[in-house]
C-alpha cells in the first residue's frame, strides 16, 4: 500500500521532531509566564489588603495611583476610540485604496511600533514644558497617542473581515454608504470593535515611559475627589510610575507596595484581555 | 464544448409586446477594468412576469443583473455602456439617484445576507430608509412582507430574535421579505436557491409565483428546470452575449438558435 516506506518513515520522524520543537517553545514561554506570576504572587500577595484601596501612597496604600491610572486611561480611551474607530472605518470603507489612504496606514503602523518613551518626550515638549509642568491631561494625551493606532488598526482589520455581500445587500435596499456602515457594518463588527478598544486599554494601562515626565507623581489624592478637572490639571500618580519609583526605593515598605501594585496591574490587564476575547467569541456563534 | 466564439451565432430576440415592458436594456456592454464581460446585450423585461436568465458559468448573467440596480457602482473600475430604460429614463445616467433607484429595483443575492439584527429589524431596515412609519404601520408592513415571503408562520413568535439564528432557507426568505418590504417595482434574484435544500427551494419558488402578481421578477438561475417551471420569458446567455430571448415555452421546446438547444439538451455548460 505504501509506495515508499522509507520516505513515509522519514516524514513521520520530521513531523515528530517539528511537533516536539513547537511544544518545547510553547513550554519555555509558559514556564516564563508562570515564573513571573509566581514571583508576583509570592512577593505581592502579602501586600494586598484593604489599605491598598482606602489609603494613599503617603499612608501605605495605592488609592491615588489606582485612581490616577484609571482616570488617565479612561480619558485617553475616549479620544482613542473615537479617533481610532473613525480612522479605521475610513481606511477600510472609504479611502483605504487612495494614495492618501496608503500614507495614513503606513504612518499609523509606524506609530503603532513607536517606542513609548518617544511619545513621552514628544508630549513633554509640546504640553508639559510650555504649560508649566506635568499634569494628568498631558499623561492622558501621551496614552491616547499610544492607544489610537492600536484601535485604528484593529478597526480596519475587523471591518475588512465583514463580507462585501453585507454591504451590497444594504445598498441594494437603497441605503447610503453612511447608513450601511453605521447600521449594518459597525453592528456586525461590534464585538470586534469592542475587543480592539479593550486591547488598546490593556496596552496603555501598563505604560510607564510616556507617563514619567508627563503626568508626574504625587503622594496624595486630589481634594476634593470629585473635582476631576482639578485632579487632571495637576500631577497625577499612576500604578506603573509608582511601581517604577517604589521598586527602586531603599525602604522595604515601598518595595512591598510596588509589588502589590504589580499584582493589581497584572491582573487588571489579564482581566481586560480575557474580557475582550470572551466578548469577541460570544457574538460569533 | 464545441467552440468558444459567438462570432457566427446570430442572436434571436423575441421580445414581449412593447406596451407590456417595464424595463428594457439595450446594447448593454460591461467592463471589469479592461476586461469586457458583456457585449451589446438586449434584455426586455415584461411587467408582472418572471424573466429568467440562464447560461453556463461566467456567461455574464449575474453581471447583467448587477447592472440593473447599479450595485456595480460600489466598485471603482467597473463601468457599463448602453442604455437601460425604466419608464423611458436611462438609469445608467450619472444624474440618476441610485438610492431611489434601488428602492424601486430590489435585489436578493445568491447567499442569504441577513443583517446582524432582529428578524423584525431586518424587514423594517429598508422601509425606515425611505419613509417614516408609525409603529403600527410598521408592524403591518413587517407581517405582510413576511407572509408574502412564506416565512410568517415560522417566525411570528420570535420576531425580535436575531435573523442570524434562522436556517439558510429561512434566511433567504427573510431576505426576500426584506426586499419586498420597501415595495419595489422590480425584484432581481441572483441564484436565490443555489444554497438551499430542495424543500426550501420549493417554498421559495411558491413565493415567487405568488409575488409575480404584484412585482416584476428577474431571476438568474443555473437550474434549467427551475427556469422552465417558473418563468414566462427566458434569456439564454453565452460568453457575454444574449444568444436567444423569448417566451419560456418556445425557448425550451423549440429553440431557434442551435447553441440554445445544445445548452438545454445538456451538451455543454
Amino acid at each position: 500500500m505504501i509506495a515508499n516506506p522509507g520516505r513515509a518513515a522519514r516524514r513521520k520522524l520530521i513531523s515528530g521532531l517539528f511537533t516536539g520543537a513547537c511544544m518545547l517553545a510553547t513550554g519555555v514561554a509558559l514556564v516564563a509566564l508562570l515564573l513571573i506570576l509566581w514571583s508576583l504572587l509570592t512577593q505581592g500577595l502579602s501586600g494586598i489588603n484593604l489599605d491598598i484601596i482606602t489609603k494613599d501612597t503617603s499612608a501605605g496604600g495605592l488609592r491615588n495611583a489606582i485612581v490616577g491610572s484609571v482616570m488617565m486611561c479612561l480619558v485617553a480611551m475616549v479620544f482613542s476610540v473615537v479617533v481610532g474607530i473613525l480612522a479605521g472605518t475610513w481606511l477600510a470603507e472609504i479611502g483605504g485604496d487612495t494614495r492618501y489612504g496608503h500614507t495614513v496606514r503606513f504612518l499609523n503602523d509606524v506609530l503603532l511600533s513607536a517606542p513609548s518613551i518617544l511619545v513621552g518626550v514628544f508630549v513633554t515638549t509640546i504640553l508639559v514644558n510650555p504649560f508649566g509642568g506635568a499634569s494628568g491631561w498631558a499623561g492622558a494625551v501621551a496614552l491616547a497617542i499610544l492607544a489610537t493606532p492600536v484601535v485604528t488598526r484593529t478597526t480596519e482589520d475587523i471591518l475588512n473581515l465583514q463580507p462585501s455581500s453585507l454591504r451590497e445587500a444594504s445598498m441594494a435596499l437603497g441605503a447610503s454608504q453612511f447608513v450601511t456602515v453605521r447600521r449594518v457594518i459597525w453592528k456586525a463588527a461590534g464585538a470586534g470593535l469592542l475587543t480592539g478598544g479593550l486591547l488598546g486599554f490593556a496596552r496603555i494601562s501598563g505604560e510607564t515611559a510616556p507617563l514619567l515626565h508627563t503626568a508626574g507623581d504625587t503622594q496624595f489624592m486630589h481634594e476634593p475627589w470629585w473635582d476631576i478637572p482639578g485632579m487632571m490639571s495637576n500631577q497625577n500618580a499612576s500604578l506603573p510610575v509608582m511601581m517604577y519609583n517604589f521598586a527602586l526605593s531603599p525602604f522595604e515598605d515601598a518595595n512591598k507596595l510596588a509589588w502589590a501594585g504589580a499584582v493589581l496591574l497584572a491582573f487588571a490587564v489579564l482581566g481586560i484581555n480575557v474580557l475582550g476575547r470572551w466578548l469577541a467569541r460570544e457574538k460569533k456563534m | 464544448m464545441s467552440d468558444m466564439t459567438t462570432q457566427d451565432i446570430q442572436s434571436v430576440i423575441v421580445p414581449p409586446p412593447a406596451d407590456s415592458l417595464v424595463l428594457e436594456a439595450k446594447k448593454l456592454s460591461f467592463f471589469y477594468g479592461t476586461h469586457q464581460a458583456l457585449h451589446g446585450v438586449d434584455l426586455p423585461v415584461k411587467r408582472n412576469a418572471i424573466t429568467a436568465l440562464i447560461g453556463p458559468s461566467g456567461c455574464g448573467k449575474s453581471t447583467l443583473l448587477r447592472i440593473l440596480n447599479r450595485i456595480y457602482d460600489l466598485y471603482p473600475g467597473q463601468r457599463a455602456e448602453g442604455e437601460i430604460l425604466l419608464d423611458g429614463e436611462n438609469i445608467l445616467s450619472p444624474k440618476v439617484d441610485v438610492t431611489a433607484l434601488r428602492a424601486r429595483i430590489g435585489m436578493v443575492f445568491q447567499k442569504p445576507t441577513p443583517f446582524p439584527m432582529s428578524i423584525y429589524d431586518n424587514v423594517a431596515f429598508g422601509v425606515r430608509l425611505h419613509a417614516s412609519k408609525s409603529s403600527a404601520e410598521m408592524d403591518e408592513i413587517v407581517e405582510e412582507s413576511l407572509r408574502r415571503a412564506a416565512l410568517w408562520d415560522e417566525v411570528k413568535d420570535k420576531l425580535h430574535k436575531s435573523g442570524l439564528g434562522l436556517s439558510g432557507g429561512q434566511q433567504q426568505r427573510l431576505c426576500v421579505a426584506r426586499g419586498i418590504a420597501v415595495n419595489p417595482e422590480i425584484l432581481l434574484l441572483d441564484e436565490p436557491a443555489s444554497a438551499l435544500d430542495p424543500i426550501s427551494t420549493a417554498k421559495l419558488e411558491d413565493t415567487l409565483e405568488e409575488l409575480k402578481r404584484d412585482y416584476t421578477i428577474v431571476i438568474v438561475t443555473h437550474n434549467l428546470q427551475q427556469a422552465a417551471r417558473l418563468s414566462d420569458y427566458t434569456g439564454f446567455m453565452f460568453l457575454g452575449k444574449m444568444i436567444e430571448f423569448g417566451p419560456t415555452a418556445d425557448l425550451f421546446v423549440t429553440p431557434k438558435v442551435a447553441k440554445t438547444g445544445e445548452y438545454i439538451g445538456g451538451r455543454f455548460g
